[in-house]
């Protein structure tokens, strides 16, 4: 059984290929294993947790019972109304949430956009109830999470920041 | 003697037509084999450099990131010593809890007591902005409407700042009840920057 030139050559061609291919899908997978998209962040926890404890002008049931963002999520999942004029708690959140992100992003240089979520889990899944997201991502995405218990439920709170390229 | 050689020079090589051929085909035999031996040089030359190219290229990619991940360290450390500061009980609210700062404490440490713990802090400088409502411009404490804690500041140029988020609270007492109110603020941290 002797081969001639040719084949032999076709072979070795073969096999340089196949190595080349194995390798090429080795650097493949390692590289997809180690850039996820998303990185949790101190940075990202201490700015949601300064959000969580800040305390807002919404007073359950009355003065001066005012609410932090932490019980004002759950307020808004138990549909209350703020005490007054200030109306019905998921409204003041939508609004004053909004308006705390828009200024601590704006004291960030670096931040290029955000996105902050308030979901309900159960054992089904999740289900959205607010979404904020402003401007174009275009960088790395960091992320931090909360979670709140609100009895047979748990309230997700997400935050996520997108830092421009250098 | 001359012919004597020149006879047994005759009888160890004759020439003969046969051996003019064999010679001749020796000879192309061993130019292709040298071809053979450089050919598979070559192909060894190559097959190197393709893969010490391949290797440069996996070790740039694996090495950027390793440069990105050690700029994210320094950042997380910045960020813990930044936890260090906060949770001191010089500054740290009476909950005990991480990352809020008592209000009252930062209005006396940024007044005429800071003198007394100039050599206390690890850092070159202490400040507390607070960022929410959004002020029209900082207006540093001990005053009215002050939104700006200068705790400690060495006066060192070359300083780098790291900032993080923490809450100031407060006592308050409103309609005949008392209650803590916290505000989002920034904690900012300058340490002398010894890679200028």
């Amino acid at each position: 059984m002797f081969w001639n030139r040719g084949q032999q050559e076709m072979v070795g061609f073969i096999l340089i290929v196949v190595l080349v291919m194995i390798g090429l899908m080795v650097f493949l997978v390692i590289s997809l294993r180690t850039s996820p998209d998303e990185a949790d962040s101190l940075e990202v926890t201490n700015m949601l947790n300064a959000i969580m404890s800040h305390t807002t002008e919404c007073a359950i049931p009355s003065v001066p019972n005012y609410e932090t963002f932490e019980d004002l999520f759950k307020s808004c999942y138990e549909n209350d109304d703020c005490a007054g004029t200030v109306g019905s708690a998921c409204d003041y959140l939508n609004e004053t949430l909004r308006a705390i992100l828009e200024d601590l992003m704006a004291s960030e240089a670096e931040v290029d956009a955000y996105q902050f979520d308030f979901s309900v889990a159960d054992d089904v899944g999740q289900e959205g109830l607010l979404r904020i997201f402003e401007g174009e991502c275009t960088g790395e995405v960091l992320g931090a999470q909360g979670r709140i218990d609100a009895g047979a439920e748990d309230l997700i709170i997400r935050l996520k920041i997108c830092r421009g390229e250098d | 003697m001359e012919l004597t050689l020149s006879f047994l020079e005759k009888k160890k090589f004759p020439r003969s037509r046969k051996n003019y051929n064999s010679l001749a085909s020796l000879r192309i035999h061993s130019c292709q084999g040298q071809m053979k031996i450089q050919q598979m040089a070559f192909m060894i030359l190559a097959v190197f450099f393709f893969f010490v190219l391949v290797g440069l290229f996996f070790l740039g990619i694996t090495f950027r990131g390793v440069g990105e991940s050690a700029q994210q360290l320094q950042m997380e450390q910045a960020l813990s010593s930044l936890e260090v500061i906060a949770d001191m009980p010089e500054f740290n609210y009476y909950t005990g809890a991480a990352m809020t700062l008592d209000e009252d404490k930062l209005r006396i440490m940024s007044g005429d007591f800071s003198e007394a713990y100039e050599d206390f802090w690890p850092v070159a400088s202490i400040k507390v902005y607070k960022v929410f409502p959004k002020p029209e411009s900082f207006v540093k404490c001990p005053a009215v409407n002050c939104n700006y804690f200068e705790v400690y500041d060495s006066g060192q140029s070359d300083v780098q700042e790291y900032s993080t988020y923490v809450s100031v609270c407060k006592r308050v007492r409103e309609s005949g009840r008392t209650y803590d109110r916290c505000e989002a603020s920034k904690l900012v941290l300058g340490v002398i920057d010894v890679l200028e």
